[in-house]
């Protein structure tokens, strides 16, 4: 079960609700936005959904995180989350294991653009099939650590709409980062 | 009207054959399937000659009636013989396939036949589910989630992951691409809801077979409508009826003929099979249930004299829609193969040049 905390985070307070042991994964999508996708990576991680920051005080998610006790953690965001998880990687790429982007929205600073072959974290872009703005694909197209998977059947909310294939895609790739690409599954029907 | 010939390798086997499926592989004569690969050779070329637009070959297994069981493979061969027709493959069954090397082979092909390929996709009859276990009750679903995953291998620049519900790949990046750009003419084949709506939501064509006008017209009124509903509207061509066509000088010829064909199934099941596939293999027209076809042959919808079946696909293009006709103009399976070749003179001659301008 999730327990709701708060922290202060250069200032600003900043809500979160948290479950599971393990990595920390912090997805900057808000409390309010919590899916059974959540649930689902809480079995294997410490999830933590925080508040996201003003996109641009990256130095205050920083802050915040440190003051949850979280020295390096998985970063995960949606839609314009993204691009706040994304500058943080940039800016303190000692914090940031991997990045998890869900249906990340269009970059509108061209300078971010430009900076994101310098992502050092392995990333993952998760796009629905039935997302017909498909934005995330420049991050794949520009950044060398950047997978790409298409979620079938999901428009923009893939946690919500298909949480079974969002929490095994997110938590394989957390776990082996360029390795989740070799398939561990098994097809032996009988021994 | 653009017309395609559905060619089914015309198989004569030296001794009668059961007619259950799956029929015993051991029976095949391998010299008799030898003579049908070439008569099939030497008839699409007169077919060509004739001047039909397409052949289209279709998918099938296990079974002497339609000897296709790698369309791709047909295809491949037809392209390097045939330097006009454009080649239809009806289709690749969708939900027992890789659709990934689906994709794939199809890229190759529209590219080693020049753009000259037309792509139907589908689920496959009834029978089929059994041909590699495929679970009836999930072919709807797989079809669906298959047919998304071969147009996003053929269209998406970056190499990509599949997190779907039937199939999952960590990394896909086909060469080649199809040459026809971003892919070829390609068609969701069947009536139900789910296909016309698949077709309408990315804009590719719509095939139905057949049934009789009024039904099949229910499927393409529905296509039309889910298209409006998605912004765009097909054209004529992007519809596309298959059907029998019974041919002969007269009518009361034609009629003759029809009433000497057996009413065996296509793929005859046993019944046990048969009763269970009846109950798991769910079918719909435009959203309202319809029985797969498991018991009785295919209707013939086009019959009569040449004058009657002119007026017979003026009528599908009013009722139906039907911008494109693919023609079997024998059924398939029979042991004779000189009522095919009448069939085919008589409609090259009388049928074909009249129906152009419809």
């Amino acid at each position: 079960m999730f327990a709701e905390g708060h922290v202060d985070a250069g200032g600003v307070r900043l809500r979160y609700l948290e479950a599971g042991q393990g990595t920390p994964l912090v997805d900057l999508s808000g409390p309010d936005a919590t899916t059974r996708a959540h649930g689902l990576l809480a079995r294997q991680f410490r999830v933590i959904v925080l508040d996201p920051p003003p996109a641009t005080s990256v130095g205050a998610l920083a802050d915040g995180l440190r003051r949850l006790g979280l020295d390096a953690v998985d970063l995960m965001g949606a839609s314009s989350a993204a691009e706040t998880a994304v500058r943080l990687a940039l800016h303190a790429p000692e914090r940031v294991r991997a990045l998890v982007l869900e249906a990340p929205d269009a970059i509108r600073d061209a300078d971010l653009e430009r900076r994101l072959p310098d992502v050092a974290a392995p990333t993952l872009v998760l796009l629905g099939t039935r997302d017909e703005t498909a934005t995330g694909r420049v991050y794949k197209a520009r950044m060398p650590t950047c997978h790409l998977v298409y979620v079938y059947d999901a428009a923009r909310a893939i946690g919500a709409e298909r949480p079974e294939a969002f929490a095994e895609v997110v938590a394989d790739f957390l776990e082996r980062h360029d390795a989740f690409v070799i398939s561990r599954a098994r097809t032996v029907i009988y021994p | 009207m653009k017309v395609s010939f559905f060619e089914t390798v015309r198989y004569l086997p030296p001794s009668a054959l059961p007619t259950e499926w799956p029929v015993p592989s051991g029976a095949y004569d391998p010299e008799a399937g030898a003579r049908a690969y070439r008569g099939m050779i030497e008839r699409l070329a007169y077919v060509e000659e004739l001047g039909f637009d397409w052949v289209s070959v279709s998918e099938h297994h296990y079974s002497p009636r339609i000897l296709t069981p790698s369309p791709i493979v047909s295809a491949a061969f037809i392209a390097a013989h045939l330097k006009k027709l454009t080649i239809a493959l009806l289709g690749p069954i969708v939900p027992h396939s890789n659709p990934v090397r689906v994709a794939e082979e199809l890229a190759m092909l529209d590219t080693m036949a020049q753009g000259r390929l037309v792509v139907g996709l589908l689920r496959g009859t009834a029978n089929e589910a059994m041909t590699y276990d495929l679970n009836p009750q999930e072919a709807r679903e797989r079809t669906d989630e298959g047919m998304e995953l071969i147009l996003r291998a053929w269209t998406e620049p970056q190499p990509f992951g599949w997190q779907g519900r039937h199939f999952q790949y960590r990394t896909v990046s086909i060469w080649p691409r199809p040459l026809q750009q971003p892919h070829p003419p390609t068609y969701a084949l069947g009536t139900s809801r789910e296909s016309c709506d698949f077709a309408a939501r990315h804009r590719l064509g719509c095939g139905v077979s057949y049934g009789p006008f009024e039904v099949m017209a229910r499927a393409t009124r529905h296509y039309r409508e889910q298209c409006a509903r998605h912004g765009w509207e097909p054209t004529p061509e992007q519809i596309l009826y298959r059907a029998n066509m019974l041919v002969a000088e007269t009518d009361d010829e034609a009629h003759a003929q029809l009433r000497a064909q057996s009413n065996q199934a296509p793929f005859a099941l046993r019944a046990g099979v048969r009763d269970a596939m009846m109950t798991l293999d769910s079918r719909n027209i435009a959203g309202e249930a319809r029985a797969p076809v498991v018991t009785g042959a295919l209707p013939t919808t086009f019959v009569g004299s040449p004058d009657t079946v002119v007026e017979q696909v003026r009528r599908c293009r009013e009722v139906v829609g039907a911008g494109v006709l693919d023609l079997s103009l024998h059924t398939p399976g029979s042991t004779d193969l000189e009522p095919l070749t009448r069939a085919l003179e008589l409609f090259g001659r009388k049928v074909l040049p009249r129906i152009r301008d419809i």
